[in-house]
């Protein structure tokens, strides 16, 4: 009698992501799987109908995860600083408890994925984020500038930092650890060059 | 379309179903089968794993079905 065991279906969702991160996309298949988990080859197949299926369906799982992490306490009516704050405080945290999440988004990103992955990109966030950047530049709080622009300088700083944390090491392999100083010296940095 | 799904309804096989041939096979086989929920086949797998959602239909009926057509087919365990 098979009946649902969630422990099981804990384990193959997560090894799928560790062996994802690990190998890549390319690398990955149920059977690879299976044996990871040390289970049935049939055992992934309960849960998911196919590769495709499970893959598209742990990437949506841990986008909602990540929107989560995202919008907790976001108040996309508050003024650019407290809110550009608000989103460097929940993305550390999602680094820090999530490190390797970005791996994996990264292969999805640039798979035959890409597409579908994107469509249910974290409608949520996008949605009080578009509010937010619509607030400021209403307001004139920020300089004049593309998108790409503004972001790059308002979480490329961060996204840096997050790398250089996780590997433990800067430029030219100099030793690097992230302090709350660190942290919010950029962020009053970021803030100042975007601010009017 | 799935839903609330009973576990023991999910049949799986493993096949030597890799072609484009073989596929519209099953299509003439288990789209209109009154007995068949829904089906796929993962082909990217190396089992060409079918995986067949029925509430009556066993293991062996599937089994007979596939080979009768001259295709490989055993329960995948």
């Amino acid at each position: 009698m098979r009946s649902r065991n969630t422990d099981k279906e804990e384990l193959v969702k997560q090894k799928a992501i560790e062996l994802i991160i690990k190998d890549g996309l390319e690398g990955f298949s149920m059977n690879k799987l299976a044996r990871a988990c040390k289970i049935s080859v049939g055992t992934p197949y309960i849960y998911y109908k196919d590769r495709d299926d499970l893959i598209m369906k742990v990437a949506m799982e841990e986008l909602r995860v990540m929107e989560e992490f995202f919008i907790r306490d976001f108040d996309p009516e508050e003024p650019f600083e407290q809110g550009l704050r608000k989103q460097w405080e929940n993305r550390y945290r999602y680094a820090r408890e999530k490190p390797k999440m970005n791996q994996f988004f990264d292969q999805l990103r640039s798979s035959s994925y890409q597409e579908e992955f994107l469509s249910g990109f974290m409608p949520g966030f996008i949605s009080a984020m578009t509010r937010f950047m619509h607030n400021i530049t209403e307001r004139g709080e920020i300089e004049t500038m593309p998108f790409e622009v503004y972001w790059s300088i308002a979480f490329g700083t961060l996204y840096n930092l997050i790398r250089f944390d996780i590997e433990g090491k800067s430029l030219g392999g100099k030793p690097f650890k992230m302090t709350d100083e660190v942290l919010w010296r950029a962020f009053d940095l970021v803030v100042k060059s975007l601010k009017k | 379309m799935e839903t609330a799904l009973n576990f023991n309804h999910i049949l799986l096989f493993k096949t030597n179903i890799s072609s484009h041939k073989g596929k519209q096979l099953l299509h003439t086989l288990l789209d209109k089968h009154p007995a068949v929920q829904c089906w796929n086949i993962d082909m990217e797998d190396s089992d060409y794993v079918l995986r067949i959602i029925s509430e009556t239909l066993s293991h062996t009926q599937i089994i007979e079905i596939i080979n009768h057509h001259g295709y490989q087919c055993c329960e995948l365990t």
